[in-house]
């Protein structure tokens, strides 16, 4: 490797290590890349000067914070890599009163980082100049952002990488999806009575999910066409695709859209970590 | 009083090891998970049915684990037995998380402990196995186990193809016939790695005098008596001595484990009736009769003559894995040979509320799912983590490497190395230990 080779850092806040699982599954990186710091594969007790930081999972605890604020001024450039980083991910379904108050009592415990009362994207606190979205992103997404991604070509929505036809003969009256036991082949999981929201999600997985005959959950965030528009246009739009492939009804689907596991990801853009942000540029989407 | 403190490197998650010195000697030694997200709390009142969605996130590392163990507690409560079609599909991507697992654990975890080295991505691993490219053989047995996990789950982590009542689809002969290929060269250099490894985990001995010298305990698992199996319906638990056997399904954890709450850290431990308890593949290695494969089986056999049965020293453990690995690529070419796709691959279900109590034999150990599902909606939920289960023994065998490198005089710097080997020993996830 030459000297003069790319200097990359990983610093993981609360969060799963999917991403960095991820990472380690894109190997190309190996032979080019100088990986500095990475606490799951490396052991280094502290973030060097480096050329890009990727940092995956939500600032939850204090810990997190002080992490975050220290390693990004020795980076040049600075990517939030996944659901956590960008929009605080699952943690944020305990945004809730009483999860709250468990979270800042834990009287118990005294030796541990103390929990902030919510889990916040790391841009509530810093400048990123990059978001690479995705529960987690593929390895494909995250060489991509690692080299150049102006050259990443991508799909506009996950329907287009997923291979399943939409037919006009099966139009499903509910969303009964799994329990039917069974998932037909080739045809589209809505005209099968699944809540996919492959139509508005932003593409560049190859659509792993629904090929597997699992309905997407929009891990990747809204298609660039929705993405600074907020959450109530994703779901307009997804309507949308319902009435014209289905006859569920409007608030069936209304409510399987503000599901939890569609929530972990439906704000993930535009409203997230309160009202009073502007959505994040698409330039700076991958 | 000074306070030694280690940071934890090449483990999954957030933990570190603090040490009190008192006069010249040790007087506690304590393991503490430093994060906490609250999966317990943050699922309540989630619909039952997108469990399997959302408990993979507990742990990326472990999430194959998380998504099984997460629909066979539904289908528990709902009163389901999948297909034998969707069980192989299910043991196959489990087969996957395993070589996935053990081969981190073993090549990307330890390996640069035996190599002295801080990674085997680093410029200067580079030069210490340049004539062995064992980084890159290395990488090539973990992929296989990736590809397992997608090809069997879907996705290679946060897997979506176990669903209640089965899996979504059967696998192509095609795509199998790709991954068998994959897997049968991956069989070979993981013998080959093994190998290295187990020669140079003997030099580590000879250096540092002892394969671990904790004192024994009990072992639990959850793999069935006769061969490994990863989805088996009852713990089980042995004696220090190897002789007495107790059993129970997972639903009765709570009588036969007494669980722990630490105030220096954000995971509980676990005990069984007050004895230190260990899981992960030590556990399974010595409560098994075979492993049932003949490659596997031979290096049981190897290991059984050179340290009996059962086996205690702690960095037995990642030899243990070694084994599994191995066994593991085995058992997924035997069941790749017969076939994977067909009809029957799920059946419908009508969900109902109740509890539901799902296990599975994860890497490191039996993880229960245990749900209360009430208006098919989430009401209680309790995640019984394996790393859990180690937690004593890991702070045991930390107050044993104390008492072994710090003197009245001296702090042995061997002490930070120890310190990494025995927590890697036990291959702790904190992801999941803290949830």
């Amino acid at each position: 490797m030459p000297e003069e080779a790319v200097r990359f850092a990983v610093l993981q806040l609360s969060g799963c290590a999917g991403c960095e699982v991820s990472l380690l599954n894109a190997e190309e990186w190996i032979e080019r890349y100088r990986l500095m710091y990475m606490p799951l594969v490396v052991s280094a007790y502290d973030v060097p000067p480096v050329d890009i930081l990727l940092v995956s999972g939500g600032v939850r605890t204090d810990e997190d914070l002080y992490n975050l604020r220290r390693a990004i001024p020795r980076a040049k450039q600075v990517v939030a890599v996944g659901t956590c980083a960008i929009s605080g991910g699952v943690a944020s379904l305990g945004d809730r009163d009483e999860v709250r108050q468990l979270f800042l009592t834990q009287p118990e415990r005294r030796h541990v980082p103390r929990m902030l009362p919510k889990c916040h994207p790391i841009d509530a606190f810093v400048e990123v100049g990059r978001y690479l979205p995705g529960c987690p992103p593929t390895p494909e997404l995250f060489m991509a952002a690692l080299l150049d991604p102006a050259d990443f070509k991508a799909s506009k929505i996950v329907c287009q990488e997923c291979g399943r036809r939409k037919v006009r003969d099966l139009r499903p009256e509910h969303l009964v999806g799994l329990r039917q036991g069974e998932v037909l082949p080739d045809i589209c999981l809505i005209n099968q009575g699944y809540f996919c929201v492959g139509s508005s999600t932003r593409g560049g997985c190859r659509a792993p999910c629904p090929r597997g005959g699992h309905p997407c959950v929009g891990c990747r965030g809204p298609s660039d066409v929705l993405i600074d528009k907020g959450s109530t246009e994703w779901l307009a739009s997804i309507q949308r695709v319902f009435q014209s492939l289905t006859d569920v009804p409007a608030a069936e689907i209304e409510q399987a859209a503000r599901s939890p596991q569609m929530a972990l990801f439906l704000f993930q853009f535009s409203d997230y970590a309160g009202v009073d942000r502007p959505p994040r540029p698409k330039e700076k989407v991958l | 009083m000074p306070t030694l403190t280690f940071p934890l490197s090449r483990i999954e998650g957030h933990a570190q090891v603090t040490i009190d010195v008192q006069n010249g000697r040790p007087v506690s030694a304590r393991f503490q998970a430093m994060e906490f997200r609250g999966f317990e709390y943050l699922v309540q009142g989630v619909p039952a049915e997108q469990m399997p969605v959302i408990v993979p996130r507990i742990c990326g590392v472990c999430s194959t684990a998380h998504h099984v163990a997460a629909v066979r507690a539904l289908e528990d409560a709902f009163g389901l037995t999948p297909p034998p079609l969707a069980q192989t599909i299910r043991e196959l991507l489990m087969l996957g998380q395993i070589v996935q697992n053990q081969a981190t654990s073993l090549f990307i975890f330890t390996m640069p402990d035996r190599l002295g080295v801080s990674s085997i991505f680093q410029a200067d691993s580079a030069a210490a196995d340049a004539d062995q490219g064992i980084a890159s053989r290395a990488l090539r047995v973990r992929r296989a186990g990736t590809s397992l996990i997608s090809l069997a789950g879907g996705q290679f982590i946060h897997p979506i193809k176990a669903i209640v009542g089965g899996v979504t689809s059967g696998i192509a002969p095609e795509a199998a016939e790709v991954v068998r290929g994959e897997v049968e060269a991956a069989l070979g250099l993981a013998c080959e790695l093994f190998d290295i490894y187990w020669e140079m985990s003997l030099a580590l001995r000879d250096r540092i005098g002892t394969w671990g010298d904790d004192e024994p305990a009990c072992y639990i698992a959850a793999t069935g008596e006769d061969a490994p199996r990863y989805t088996d319906d009852t713990i089980r638990v042995m004696c220090p001595d190897g002789c007495c056997h107790e059993a129970f399904p997972a639903r009765d954890f709570r009588k036969h484990l007494d669980f722990v709450e630490s105030e220096y850290s954000y995971a509980d431990a676990t005990s069984y009736r007050g004895q230190v308890i260990r899981a992960n593949s030590l556990a399974r290695a010595n409560m098994t009769q075979a492993m049932g494969t003949p490659l596997a089986d031979g290096y049981l056999e190897r290991f059984r003559q050179a340290f009996g049965r059962p086996a205690h020293g702690l960095l037995l453990f990642d030899l243990a894995r070694g084994i599994e690995l191995v066994y593991a690529l085995e058992r997924a070419l035997e069941i790749m040979a017969g076939p994977l796709s067909g009809e029957d691959t799920a059946i419908p279900y009508t969900p109902r509320d109740g509890d539901g109590y799902g296990m599975v034999e994860a890497p490191r150990g039996p993880l229960i799912h245990h749900y209360r599902i009430e208006n098919q909606k989430i009401v209680q939920a309790e995640f019984v983590i394996p790393t859990v289960h180690n937690m004593l023994a890991i702070e045991r065998a930390l107050r044993v490497v104390a008492a072994r490198y710090i003197t009245g005089e001296s702090i042995n710097m061997e002490l930070e190395r120890a310190v990494g080997r025995v927590v890697r020993a036990f291959d702790p996830c904190i992801a999941c230990a803290t949830h």
